[in-house]
């Protein structure tokens, strides 16, 4: 008997290999492959059904690329046993409708796609299928529901019709036409705010960054005026035509889009990216224009090959470069132009920015003919519209380029973008030189870049980044504290404790002694401290954290108040303004030490002495890293108390089912674990609980004021500007003007997830109505994003 | 014991990183390794005798989940115009950062 087990579990393991194989390369051609299978298939139905069933539809979903083979397979069994066909039909409907109840969106898109190819291949009827399309654009037309989820529908069922359109205007013309009009009516009355918000370029020259409903729609138009004759999807089916004419058909069941739950989650909208058009490419096949619907079939394609093979960036170069319609289309600009739609993708790219930067490089070392030329030909493209790009992406841009170019010897012709040094320092174009030039000397060092960079752009090259010592420089024998850090570097080399650090600063004056806010804040203390400790550490990071870690106990006596934590990081950066990977390192260290908190480094950023830092890159990776920090923190502390609560559930339950008086038993067990990460199977106390509940709030609390105050500042900031300028008669359009406002935004994208959470309070407190247009504008985008 | 060993590579957070110029930084390494995740640590390997950096470092991560995307898209990238090689290690104990002299 166990033989026959074994054999059987041979048998179906050929099976799903030869199924998940088919259409591969092969010597025989796709057609007698597919017509062999089906009768392999076929014989082995009466046993392995089930498993044939849950093989199939398995590679309809994660092998959508390949859906029009499988739809003919499923064809050709399904002229040979309508059963099964039915069967087979019954199985992708539930798939279709568990998908959509679990938000899996994607998955629904394939199963849909898959039923509607079936109808091509005779296994379905035209009629119900649109009965379904019909339910699903009702779905748009429900009340009360957040736009994103009619737009999800919508979108599924437009991003269906290249595959069944010709099918549904030769057998149902006047359904299609009228599912067509109950489209352009949602479409018509769309709100589309967010759009903006969303746009890699403000400017829509030389090409427009449209919504993608609008894109697929214009393309889905454009498919319609042609016939709906699409060119992009390989049809296996059509070779089978005689076959599949005589097969019997099913009815789709009446499948009614489960209604919308607060708990579902939509996918957000977002824009097309289009940096290239068939004139950018050089002679050969021809790229396809905007609405053609085959651009729209390439990319989908491609982003699903990226999705697949994102893990290994070797193998996704290498499934990029053989798309299988490579000799129909410029595939490295179509393959460049996806990388850069995905890295500028808002609000943030699907997968870490690095994760596009080593694919790119895999695809040079693949393709080295001709990938460099074409990655240099959308660099230039994109530093020439630089100017209207919008904030967030440029800096993904900065940390791509620089990184890319540590990987190829810094070879760049600079000369080129020579013109960028008459322009305003401020301008995006000299901008984004001297930051990539700061990014790229934080991956190599400092002789490197300058011996690199034309002596024209001296300007632009960043300065060594050295700790500036001011008790050390000339003249510093007239300066308070000089006696006292020469004092202190003594004792600390001499490896002291941290309380004589006190000791050696405790006859320091205290220059505010006037004010009697907080006697303990001595910012003379602090300077001595923080500026001679800091230059003593400033070997390496490992040093400095060695000695912040060190002497944390004097961080903490001399910095309580929020005012003496500014203070900190203001003589921080006296030492290391020179050196901005250093800064951002210290602030990340001394967050996670908790020497200082999250809103002192907010309120410092825009305090007066950083007016002069303001538009540069590094203080917002410093904003963000903070926002970051303190969205973990509330983000764990959240996600331990749910497991605190699953298991005083499931504690609960348990001892519901066994014999009564366990409970108190159980409670006195719980509270034997320590506060907190208690054991995984203890079961926590209801006190525990609370505690964890309290500290969760009081984490809110503080990440709600975070964010209060961010945006408070941006507003006071940005009102000043605006209300001088008016009053001046000066445009208020500047450079400065738009760095800050699309620093706003990119606050708003980077972090919506948390800020969601407070955006009544921030719409209350904050964003009123007699706010300046330009500010509420901002934060309307920002909202319409879920809405 | 080796399947001791195993174990502890299956969940270590700590890589190994190898052909790194001696020229090259803790700074510089910082850098391109918190393009996958906030790093915990690194810890510089030095000659045994003239401590100094010998072209090899450890980087430790928080997660492991970071850990395992520098395996995946930084090894065999360049830093400092070197190809580096990444390698799990089963977590850095005292003594090791000291290379053959």
């Amino acid at each position: 008997k166990r033989r026959r087990v074994s054999e059987n579990q041979e048998i179906e393991d050929r099976l799903e290999s030869l199924i998940l194989r088919v259409g591969e390369k092969s010597t025989s051609s796709l057609e007698s492959n597919l017509e062999g299978l089906a009768s392999v298939l076929e014989a082995d139905l009466a046993t392995f059904r089930s498993k044939i069933l849950r093989i199939l539809t398995d590679c309809a979903i994660k092998m959508p690329e390949k859906c029009t083979i499988y739809t003919t397979l499923v064809g050709l069994l399904n002229a040979k046993n309508y059963n099964f066909g039915g069967e087979f039909v019954e199985y992708m409907v539930r798939n279709l409708k568990d998908s959509l109840k679990a938000c899996k969106w994607d998955a629904a898109r394939y199963s849909l796609r898959f039923l509607a190819d079936l109808v091509n291949c005779h296994v379905i009827s035209a009629g119900s299928l649109l009965q379904l399309l019909d339910n699903m654009v009702d779905a748009a037309k429900e009340d009360g529901v957040p736009q994103v989820r009619k737009d999800w529908y919508v979108f599924a069922v437009l991003s269906t019709l290249p595959w069944v359109g010709r099918e549904l205007y030769e057998k149902k013309e006047q359904a299609l036409e009228h599912l067509l009009v109950s489209i352009e009516v949602f479409l018509g009355k769309r709100s589309k705010k967010h759009h903006a918000a969303l746009r890699v370029w403000a400017l829509d020259t030389p090409h427009p960054q449209e919504e993608y409903l609008d894109c697929l729609w214009a393309q889905i138009r454009k498919l319609r005026q042609d016939n709906w004759a699409e060119k992009h999807i390989p049809r296996p089916y059509l070779a089978f035509d005689s076959i599949l004419c005589e097969a019997l058909q099913h009815n789709l069941p009446t499948i009614l889009p489960p209604p919308h739950h607060d708990s579902y989650q939509y996918p957000m909208p977002h824009v097309v990216f289009r940096m290239f058009d068939y004139t950018d490419c050089p002679e050969g096949p021809i790229l396809p224009g905007a609405h053609s619907i085959e651009r729209f079939l390439i990319e989908e394609h491609l982003h699903q090959i990226i999705e697949m093979h994102h893990l290994e960036r070797k193998d996704c170069a290498a499934h990029l470069l053989n798309f299988p319609y490579k000799l129909k289309i410029p595939l490295d600009y179509s393959i460049v132009e996806v990388i850069f739609a995905e890295l500028f993708h808002m609000p943030s790219p699907r997968y870490l920015e690095i994760v596009y930067g080593s694919v790119l490089i895999e695809l040079c070392k693949l393709q080295p003919s001709t990938m460099p030329q074409v990655l240099a030909q959308a660099t230039e493209i994109l530093f020439i519209r630089i100017d209207t790009m919008n904030t967030a992406c440029f800096d993904r841009f900065v940390n791509w380029f620089s990184y890319h170019l540590s990987n190829f010897q810094f070879r760049w012709s600079w000369e080129d973008w020579d013109s960028c040094l008459q322009l305003d320092p401020e301008h995006p174009r000299p901008k984004f030189v001297r930051e990539v030039l700061l990014k790229s000397l934080r991956l190599s060092y400092h002789q490197r870049i300058k011996d690199m960079m034309p002596d024209s752009f001296e300007s632009l090259i960043p300065t060594k980044p050295e700790p500036k010592f001011k008790y050390a420089a000339e003249g510093a024998g007239s300066l308070p504290g000089t006696t006292s850090a020469h004092k202190l570097v003594v004792s600390i080399r001499a490896k002291c404790k941290p309380e004589e650090v006190l000791h050696v600063l405790q006859d320091l004056p205290n220059p505010r002694q006037d004010e009697d806010v907080d006697p303990r804040f001595n910012p003379l203390k602090i300077d001595v401290f923080v500026q001679t400790l800091l230059n003593l550490g400033s070997k390496s990071f490992s040093h400095s954290f060695a000695a912040i870690s060190k002497f944390h106990y004097v961080f903490k006596e001399l910095a309580e108040s929020e005012e003496a934590q500014i203070c900190i990081l203001r003589n921080m950066f006296d030492l290391w303004h020179g050196h901005q990977q250093m800064m951002c390192v210290l602030i990340d260290k001394m967050l996670k030490t908790q020497i200082i908190e999250c809103s002192a480094v907010a309120n410092w950023i825009f305090s007066k002495d950083m007016s002069g830092e303001f538009t540069k890159l590094y203080l917002w990776e410093i904003l963000h890293l903070t926002i970051k920090k303190m969205s973990k923190h509330v983000n764990r502390l959240g996600r331990e108390l749910a497991e605190a609560l699953e298991r005083l559930r499931h504690a609960e339950s348990d001892s519901d089912e066994s014999e009564d008086g366990d409970g108190e038993g159980n409670n006195n067990s719980g509270q034997r674990g320590k506060s907190g990460g208690a054991d995984d199977h203890e079961k926590p106390s209801e006190d525990m609980v609370d505690r964890m509940e309290e500290r969760l709030e009081a984490a809110q609390a503080d990440q709600k004021n975070l964010f209060l105050i961010i945006f408070q500042r941006f507003i006071m900031i940005l009102s000043e500007h605006l209300v001088r300028s008016d009053t001046d008669g000066r445009d208020f359009n500047t450079h400065w003007y738009k760095w800050t406002i699309g620093r706003l935004q990119q606050v708003f994208l980077v972090h919506h997830e948390q800020v969601q959470k407070y955006s009544s309070t921030l719409e209350t407190l904050l964003f009123t109505q007699d706010l300046d247009p330009h500010i509420l504008e901002v934060f309307h985008q920002f909202t319409s994003l879920r809405a | 014991s080796r399947g001791e060993q195993e174990r502890l590579l299956r969940t270590s957070t700590t890589m190994y990183i190898g052909n790194l110029s001696f020229y090259t930084t803790e700074e510089q390494i910082y850098e391109l390794f918190s393009k996958c995740g906030d790093v915990k640590r690194i810890i510089m390997g030095l000659d045994k005798f003239k401590k100094t950096p010998c072209g090899f470092c450890f980087v430790e991560y928080y997660s492991r989940a970071d850990a395992e995307n520098s395996m995946r898209y930084i090894n065999g990238t360049r830093l400092d115009d070197r190809i580096i090689r990444t390698d799990w290690d089963a977590g850095f104990i005292e003594g090791r950062q000291y290379g053959r002299g």
